[in-house]
């Protein structure tokens, strides 16, 4: 889903390591940038049906890295 | 009256003097101290007409100065000698005269070698008032100089002579030689000259403006061109031009499209076309579709290759030149009047059409021989480039008519052949796109008798390849900034740095948006013409390009210079070329073109692409934002172009608009209007070869027809969905990691692709037709 709503490139869900950061810098992350964070927020909600409504430390960490989105999905999922 | 009068005593006597001393000492027993009053009124009457002179020397250059320091000192030593003869009553001092007189020249004429012009250049002047503004004027002064240095040589050699004269002391011996052999050695001397000059006039091959030759502006038998060893003369030349001219006439059309691939056939038809008052509109472009677009009803079509669609009308040139030669139709034309159109495709990449009248051709044309002419004489003409361009026109086509020079009908293809000129003198008419084959296709120098003069224009020559096209040929290329609208602007040799030089004419200045505006003789509108390009204008009138205009572009509300990526991903100095595109899908991001150097290509041999991306990706988080850095790349062989080599932003955006899969790769892409070619790898992990062969990795045709029904849905925009395919044939297998060259025709009228895989030896693959339907709008 990641890889088909930000139309990446040369990436396949295997390179996408769960518990690895998506943005910034990193060995093997994803190095996704702001804009890219706007688009997967929404192909969250138009998926799982969980939105975020504030963008604020919090919301930054729940999109921290793969691992971090599904706890905070499955969390607010609604029923 | 009475000015000339006493020059003409002075020389008179000047001249005798040698035999009027002998006369005065064997014949008439005159005394040393008598015959010493003649070198004193020698120096009187000099004296006198000099500083009668002097009133006009007063406001003159150091040149007059000079003059008439020499003629002041040579005065004084004359009364000098006289004086010392007269009271010495001895020979000796007398026979010094001639020794001076040619010291004083000698002076004289080193002076003006070292505050030129030089005197011969002067005298040249004199002579021929237009020389000051002729655009072989270097050439001239050159020569000049040279004849000028000759001189001195010469009163050297004399004076030495006429010194040892005067001290052997014979007087038979020292009237002898400087009243007489000294005389006649002058006279060789002016003779051998003037012979020079005429053969060296001869191999000038005297510029002429196109609009101003004569049916005998040229021998007959002068070489307009050649192919091989077959030539045509100027005789045949203007034969040939009088039949086109003939037919224009009979044919009741007036404006004309034109396109010959040949460029005899070309500046035959074009010359035909303005000595006749006819409209040439030159196209390098005749597919048909685009012919359609540009041809009115009322409009002729002139071209030197059978042309498909009868419709056009299209006249071929070589029908006309059958024909017999009624009568001579050849004259001069107003090149104020005369109307040419050009097509440029820009680097935007929308064809659009230029108007011009011939007198910008006629005045760059000068431009151009005055800069460059003196180092073109006695060369042969060469060409890699289009002449249907602005550059190529001039350069390969109307330059060898104005000037003379041979050139080759036909255009050089590929870089190997360069080596097979190493035995003319050669101009080459170049471009980057050839330069840069050139550097990476060849190893060892070529071994020229004659280093090549290499001209390169349409887009900029990297550094590099300059350098390592020197290392080839000998001769840094010198670059030809430029563009259809405004003709050529400046140039530059990359030795020298990046600095661009504008020619005379032009006058630069600062326009909208930062951009370059030039005004020149050759741009019609007084406003001048703002390019697209950034600048920086130096006080000595050079500048520097900084990026076009359209290279920033903004992401997400943030301004990026594309350059300024380009430059990041380049000084990891992996790669060799890289164009950054902006590219717009669901946000706008770039994209990256980029072409590994052969360090990249030994650093990524075995590494996954996703690694390559996040290794620039990386390199490039050191400078710029994450949102501006690149999120597509594709690696190549080298970057999507036409056939020209321009590098068109428009072609790598449909370079990434094919998908990116790992089944295939693309190496290349050349892309014109309607056609496209394509260098494609299919590696042995590609998906295309499961279930079909189990034995062989061989690629299945439905995968071929599938790619090239993909291929022209992502570069023609036709449907995916076939309605049929008709003529395939597959006759020899496609294999694993096998680079194939795919060549796809589309016909928007039919709706048809035809679609052709060959190897690089040219064997073919497979062909065939896809018939897509035809599109509305």
């Amino acid at each position: 889903m990641i890889i088909k709503s930000l139309e990446l490139e040369d990436v396949t869900p295997a390179d996408i390591v769960d518990d690895a950061p998506l943005f910034g810098e990193s060995a093997n992350g994803l190095g996704l940038d702001s804009i890219d964070a706007l688009e997967l927020g929404i192909a969250i909600k138009d998926n799982f049906g969980v939105s975020f409504s504030v963008v604020n430390e919090e919301t930054k960490k729940h999109f921290y890295s793969v691992d971090s989105l599904a706890a905070y999905i499955s969390a607010n999922q609604p029923k | 009256m009475k000015k000339v009068a006493g020059k003409i005593l002075f020389a008179t006597l000047s001249v005798l003097y040698p035999a009027l001393v002998f006369c005065g000492l064997e014949f008439w027993g005159l005394s040393p101290r008598r015959l010493s009053l003649m070198l004193i009124a020698l120096a009187f009457v000099h004296f006198f007409n000099v500083t009668r002179d002097r009133a006009s020397v007063r406001d003159g250059g150091a040149f007059d100065k000079a003059n008439l320091v020499k003629n002041l000192g040579l005065v004084l030593l004359m009364a000098l000698l006289g004086a010392l003869s007269f009271f010495a009553d001895n020979i000796l001092f007398l026979k010094f005269y001639p020794v001076l007189v040619s010291l004083s020249l000698l002076a004289f004429f080193s002076f003006s070698l070292w505050k030129k012009p030089s005197f011969a250049f002067r005298m040249a002047n004199l002579g021929d008032k237009s020389l000051r503004t002729a655009p072989d004027r270097a050439y001239v002064e050159r020569y000049c100089d040279r004849v000028t240095l000759a001189w001195c040589f010469f009163f050297v050699f004399n004076a030495s002579v006429a010194l040892a004269t005067t001290l052997v002391g014979d007087d038979r011996i020292w009237s002898l030689y400087n009243g007489l052999i000294s005389y006649i050695l002058l006279g060789i001397f002016f003779a051998v000259e003037f012979m020079v000059r005429k053969m060296m006039q001869q191999k000038m091959h005297s510029y002429i403006p196109v609009c101003q030759l004569q049916r005998d502006s040229r021998p007959v038998d002068a070489v307009v061109c050649f192919d091989g060893d077959a030539t045509r003369t100027w005789a045949e030349f203007v034969e040939d031009v009088s039949k086109v001219r003939q037919y224009l006439e009979s044919s009741g059309k007036h404006d004309w499209i034109l396109h010959c691939e040949d460029s005899y056939f070309f500046i035959v038809a074009l010359l035909a076309m303005l000595q006749g008052g006819f409209k040439a509109m030159v196209t390098a472009n005749r597919q048909e579709a685009f012919i359609k677009e540009i041809k009115k009803p009322e409009n002729g079509f002139m071209t030197d290759e059978p042309f498909g669609d009868a419709s056009a009308e299209a006249v071929l040139i070589q029908d006309l030149l059958k024909e017999p030669v009624a009568e001579i139709r050849w004259n001069t034309f107003d090149k104020d009047k005369a109307e040419m159109v050009m097509f440029t495709s820009g680097t935007t990449g929308e064809p659009k059409s230029v108007p011009k009248m011939f007198c910008q051709f006629e005045n760059e044309l000068f431009e151009l021989v005055k800069v460059f002419g003196d180092g073109w004489v006695g060369r042969k003409v060469y060409s890699t480039v289009n002449h249907h361009h602005i550059y190529g026109l001039l350069f390969t086509v109307l330059l060898p008519t104005a000037t003379g020079l041979p050139f080759r009908r036909h255009r050089i293809d590929y870089p190997t052949e360069l080596a097979s000129l190493a035995a003319e003198k050669a101009v080459v008419a170049s471009s980057p796109a050839f330069l840069k084959r050139l550097a990476a296709d060849t190893d060892k120098p070529i071994d020229f008798k004659v280093t090549p003069i290499i001209y390169s224009s349409g887009g900029p020559l990297p550094e590099e390849v300059a350098r390592k096209c020197c290392d080839i040929t000998g001769y840094w290329t010198m670059e030809i900034y430029g563009s259809t609208e405004t003709g050529g602007i400046a140039y530059r040799q990359s030795k020298n740095g990046p600095i661009w030089t504008p020619f005379e004419v032009c006058k630069m200045s600062i326009g909208e948006n930062d951009c370059l505006n030039v005004k020149s003789s050759y741009i019609l509108e007084p406003e001048g013409f703002t390019t697209g390009d950034l600048v920086e204008i130096y006080d000595d009138g050079r500048f520097l390009l900084k990026g076009r205009a359209d290279s920033i572009v903004k992401i997400e509300e943030k301004r990026i210079s594309l350059p300024e990526v380009e430059n990041r991903i380049k000084s990891s100095g992996l790669v060799q070329d890289v164009r950054v595109v902006p590219m717009s899908g669901s946000r706008q991001y770039l994209a990256a073109a980029i072409v590994l150097n052969a360090e990249g290509r030994e650093k990524f041999k075995d590494v996954a692409k996703l690694e390559i991306n996040n290794f620039f990706k990386k390199h490039l988080a050191q400078f710029i934002e994450n949102t501006v850095s690149p999120k597509k790349w594709r690696y190549l062989e080298e970057l999507p172009q036409d056939t020209q080599g321009k590098i068109k932003m428009r072609d790598i955006q449909a370079l990434f608009g094919i998908p990116e899969s790992p089944n295939f790769k693309i190496l290349k892409m050349r892309r014109e209007p309607g056609m496209v070619t394509l260098r494609l790898v299919f590696p042995e992990t590609s998906d295309f070869y499961n279930g079909h062969f189990p034995a062989f990795k061989l690629l299945p045709a439905v995968a071929q027809v599938d790619m090239t029904v993909m291929l022209a849905n992502a570069l023609f925009g036709t449907p995916r969905v076939l309605q049929r395919i008709q003529r395939t044939k597959f006759s020899y297998p496609v294999l694993p990691d096998t680079p194939v060259n795919l060549e796809m025709t589309y016909k928007a009228e039919t709706g048809k692709v035809l679609f052709t895989y060959t190897l690089d030896s040219g064997r073919m693959l497979s062909t065939g037709t896809l018939v897509t339907g035809v599109q509305n709008g």
